[in-house]
């Protein structure tokens, strides 16, 4: 018996040692092989949002290339100052605004033809995500630059600051209490990043092994908010949750604008690539 | 004459048809069936954007003071004020702190059948217990040997039910201030931790 216990209490101090090493590095060692390897399955979304950028037409005949050039020759270093406000929009916009409002202004898309929104807001439809994945990898090698110019800006900048500190749901969480506070503790083997502090936006979008997807930075914010558990009147009535803030909103781009800001300095290198 | 008969027997139907079936009276009055149930569509048909606002807003005044960059209680506020009103939001179950179920207090702390996990309760996320479980967080202490500690169940039941009465602004949720948990499941809990044959305590 007492044998059994220690061998076991070796185990608990190698799993949570393990996890501890694990939560450290930016990425874990069997992924990193895998980069050597030159097999980074983020790579297939570049060139999928490449063809798409450059063949894509909309109802009115053009492309994306048809203002940004062929490949986005202009778009170069684009992302690394996302994001900002745009004049044309009259909003701070994030990658995925960005994109989906170049969609409808310019391209002719209806934003309300429903076959056209599957394809742009799903996360495996084909426009979103591989359009927002390469041309933030247009950006790769630059410096993150965000600056809070626009009063718009400011202001969404506080909001995001805010938010990221606001205790709120049937949990009374906030992003900060994890990912600020208690920076570097463990929930279950998962370590708790600081992705303000470590500049995480360097990596995002980026390619998530466990659920097999690119995931967008409007897609790792929102999905944040399940862990929340909001709710309208009841947080044990299933028409009273609110899982998920709405897509493209300002709650959204101000978390992001927040962290990005943070980014300030650090080197764009995506897609990014996670357990 | 015919016809007046025909009319007495059809009002009289009517009258049966509205005294004995409430329902078959209510679709008489077809304009009124039309018109309440669009409102209610209407109701039920929220954006998501007004849908999220409410979320946010449902924040509580004890929430608000803790959203700062410290999550701590910020100067100004009392602490021993700010958890005597949490305090008094704990209600107690009828059968007492100590629940009877201790399995499903077990299932409730973290089923060990699904590796400790629990939609609910979900302690492991932060604490450790069983030495079965191993995915276990360490954000709150370990609470192996809970039990022998001499720990009043009363306590570790307000802990649970508000645990801003005891730590205010901790990141502890208040699973049965927000009705995460009933008061009789926080029992069974409690009763879980408590029991010396429970897994925490051997």
């Amino acid at each position: 018996m007492g044998k059994r216990k220690l061998l076991l209490s070796a185990l608990t101090g190698g799993v949570i040692l393990g996890a501890v090493a694990t939560a450290q590095e930016q990425v874990p060692s069997h992924l990193q092989e895998l980069l050597e390897l030159g097999m980074h399955p983020g790579h297939a979304y570049v060139d999928e949002g490449r063809e798409t950028f450059n063949t894509l037409k909309g109802p009115n005949g053009k492309t994306c290339a048809s203002c940004h050039g062929e490949d986005g020759a202009k778009l170069e270093g684009a992302y690394a100052k996302m994001p900002r406000y745009y004049t044309d929009i009259d909003r701070v916009a994030d990658l995925d605004l960005r994109i989906l409002s170049c969609m409808t202004k310019y391209m002719g898309f209806d934003p309300k033809d429903k076959k056209f929104r599957k394809e742009f807001d799903k996360w495996n439809g084909r426009y979103r995500v591989p359009l927002a994945t390469f041309v933030a990898s247009l950006s790769n090698g630059m410096e993150i630059n965000v600056k809070l110019d626009d009063p718009q800006e400011k202001e969404l900048y506080k909001k995001g600051e805010e938010l990221w500190f606001m205790r709120v749901g049937a949990r009374d969480f906030s992003c900060g209490i994890c990912h600020t506070v208690l920076t570097g503790k463990r929930i279950r083997l998962q370590g708790l990043p600081d992705p303000v502090k470590a500049k995480v936006y360097t990596h995002w979008p980026a390619y998530r092994f466990g659920s097999d997807k690119m995931w967008t930075m409007e897609d790792r914010v929102r999905s944040c908010f399940k862990a929340y558990f909001l709710y309208e009147k009841k947080w044990d009535e299933k028409k009273d949750w609110v899982k998920k803030p709405p897509p493209y909103s300002d709650w959204v781009i101000a978390l992001e604008l927040y962290m990005k800001y943070a980014a300030n300095g650090g080197v764009v290198e995506v897609p990014g690539l996670l357990r | 004459m015919k016809s007046a008969v025909v009319a007495v027997a059809f009002l009289a139907g009517i009258g049966l048809l509205a005294g004995c079936q409430p329902a078959a009276q209510k679709a008489a009055a077809p304009k009124e069936k039309k018109v309440e149930p669009k409102k209610a569509e209407k109701k039920k048909k929220k954006s998501a954007t007004e849908r999220f606002r409410t979320a946010l807003a449902n924040q509580d005044k004890w929430q608000k003071a803790c959203s700062n960059p410290n999550q701590l209680v910020p100067e100004g506020i009392d602490v021993e004020t700010f958890r005597k009103e949490m305090l008094a939001t704990v209600k107690f179950p009828p059968g007492g702190v100590l629940g009877k179920d201790v399995k499903r207090g077990e299932k409730l702390f973290g089923d060990p059948k699904k590796g400790g996990r629990s939609r609910r309760g979900n302690c492991y996320a932060c604490h450790c217990g069983d030495p079965q479980i191993l995915a276990c967080g360490n954000i709150g202490p370990s609470l192996r040997g809970y039990g022998k500690r001499g720990i009043d169940p009363k306590d570790t039941y307000i802990k649970i039910y508000n645990s801003w009465a005891v730590v205010p602004c901790s990141v502890m949720p208040r699973l049965g201030y927000h009705g995460v948990l009933t008061p009789e499941e926080i029992a069974d809990i409690v009763a879980y931790m408590h029991d010396p044959n429970s897994p925490l305590n051997k």
